[in-house]
């Protein structure tokens, strides 16, 4: 017979990680109120949302949501531009490979992970209370969601380009910054263009909800309409909403192929 | 010295790139009526904001009622995790079209990305009269989403596995069921693992915004802490939040890091 070598003994990470992993899921199940039978007893109710949600009143749709539709398209371009605009010379501050300061590489990293976690809505939130309700709150919670999830992206990128270019550069005798301009910025660009648009598409799915705090776009009228538990008006705006995003997706995979 | 000129297909498209932005970003401002005087007063409104929050609302109280609120948000997010890993992963096979028959796997697929394109808070609206205001209402909107997301991805990676270990599986005499279970399992499960952990990252951010609906969670707690006027207690929420969320990002992602990366030997 043949030596088959001993399995290794399982890490920690399984044997401790596994058991507390399914004791938190079961914690988790009660805390939250689990209860299949209540679920299934009232599934009726169900009733009330969806048999509207799927008879959509399209007339109504098309009278009184273009407005909104375009509010939230224009908060979500000018929040995508804006925040991706604060974020490019941002996340080279917060990538090792460009900012050679450890100190400030870690206070910019630390500061896109700041407002990393604090959610989407939160930001609306908090700026219609301080700059007033409307679609310019709207603008600043989005700038701060793409500029959050665009230096996150993009200083990744940056951390794992070619050093071989910026070698070449310094070899040169070009400052630091003449360095980055040459030889970084244009390995990222064509990762940056294709983050961009897929910010663009998660602003645009996030700006639908951020009339629900008063931040503008077509939240606003899914909000009104839900209170009176009117989900046939509402679900012509899912769909129109979904079509935008699926047509953002196809342009940008046509857009990715070409530049990538 | 000669240095090559820049083509001039490549100026033309940098020229009308940086209009179009330029225009389009134009265009929304002024759609939106978002003039210069509010930009340039912008900030110091939310300085005001900001600074009638300090000092924070630390008494006793306040951390009684937003502490269990925060928690509610972790325990929405890790449960809808689960029920979105449990149901995404036997059906991510099917979606796989190298696994499953190509009808099975496009049908799979349009129902996954029909899931995917409710948003959670919509998904939200309609079980609230299901299972009224509350956590579990959250955890369901969540649970439902995490499997469209979930499910896309886990059939990705399963469709970028090495068909390497399938072929030795089945030259030695393997069945299906045996080249899914030491085939495609072993490759897929750290990737998938990674993702689960992802998912809950993001989740637990969609959680805390779910209780502006009234579906659990600490959203709930700041939006009538704003809509009050009580900005000391609006800070602490906002900070507790901020820690809980840093805390449970860093946890998941030394241990997705760890699944990836395999253990760091020590030399």
């Amino acid at each position: 017979m043949t030596n088959i070598p001993k399995k290794p003994p399982p890490s920690y990470l399984v044997t401790i990680g596994i058991p507390f992993a399914i004791l938190f899921t079961l914690f988790s199940f009660q805390r939250v109120g689990f209860n299949i039978q209540d679920f299934t007893e009232n599934l009726a109710n169900r009733a009330i949302v969806t048999d509207p949600l799927f008879n959509p009143k399209w007339s109504w749709a098309w009278e009184n949501t273009a407005d909104a539709l375009v509010e939230t398209v224009q908060i979500a371009i000018l929040a995508s531009i804006v925040g991706c605009a604060f974020a490019l010379p941002l996340s080279f501050y917060a990538s090792r490979a460009t900012n050679l300061n450890k100190y400030s590489y870690f206070l910019y990293k630390s500061f896109l992970n700041l407002v990393r976690t604090i959610p989407d809505l939160f930001w609306a939130m908090l700026f219609t209370v301080a700059v007033g309700i409307g679609p310019f709150a709207g603008v600043l919670a989005l700038i701060m969601f793409s500029l959050a999830i665009m230096g996150k992206l993009l200083s990744e990128t940056i951390d794992s380009i070619d050093p071989g270019p910026m070698e070449a550069a310094k070899a040169t005798g070009s400052t630091h910054n003449q360095t980055v301009f040459t030889s970084a910025l244009p390995q990222v660009l064509p990762n940056f263009t294709a983050y961009f648009l897929y910010i663009f598409e998660l602003c645009i799915r996030a700006s639908v909800i951020l009339g629900l705090v008063g931040a503008g776009g077509v939240g606003r009228i899914i909000e009104t309409q839900r209170i009176f538990l009117r989900f046939d008006r509402i679900s012509p705006i899912i769909v129109i909403i979904l079509v935008v995003v699926i047509l953002i997706e196809q342009f940008s995979v046509w857009i990715r192929k070409r530049i990538l | 010295m000669n240095i090559p000129k820049q083509p001039l297909s490549h100026k033309i498209l940098k020229y009308t790139l940086t209009s179009v932005i330029i225009f389009a970003s134009l265009w929304s401002a002024a759609g939106l009526e978002i003039t210069i005087e509010r930009i340039i007063d912008a900030p110091r409104q939310i300085g005001i904001l900001v600074g009638a929050m300090f000092p924070l609302d630390t008494s006793q109280e306040a951390f009684d009622r937003i502490i269990p609120k925060v928690f509610e948000s972790l325990f929405i997010a890790w449960a809808g995790t689960v029920i979105g890993a449990i149901f995404s992963f036997p059906v991510s096979f099917l979606a796989a079209h190298n696994v499953a028959v190509g009808a099975v796997s496009r049908i799979t697929k349009q129902i996954l990305n029909a899931i995917r394109a409710f948003p959670e808070l919509i998904l939200a609206f309609v079980f609230l009269p299901i299972t009224g205001l509350g956590a579990f209402t959250g955890t369901l909107a969540l649970g439902i989403h995490s499997i469209g997301t979930l499910g896309k991805l886990s059939s990705e990676v399963i469709e970028g596995i090495d068909e390497g270990p399938l072929e030795a599986i089945k030259s030695s005499g393997g069945s299906k069921i045996n080249e899914l279970i030491f085939g495609v399992i072993p490759q897929v499960m750290p990737t998938i693992t990674s993702y689960w952990l992802y998912r809950f990252e993001i989740n637990l951010r969609a959680s805390a915004v779910l209780g502006v609906i009234g579906a659990g969670g600490v959203g709930q707690e700041l939006i009538n802490q704003l809509r009050f006027r009580d900005f000391p207690r609006a800070g602490t929420v906002l900070i507790c939040t901020i820690v809980l969320v840093l805390i449970a990002d860093a946890i998941s992602a030394s241990i997705r890091n760890r699944i990836i990366k395999g253990k760091v030997v020590k030399s």
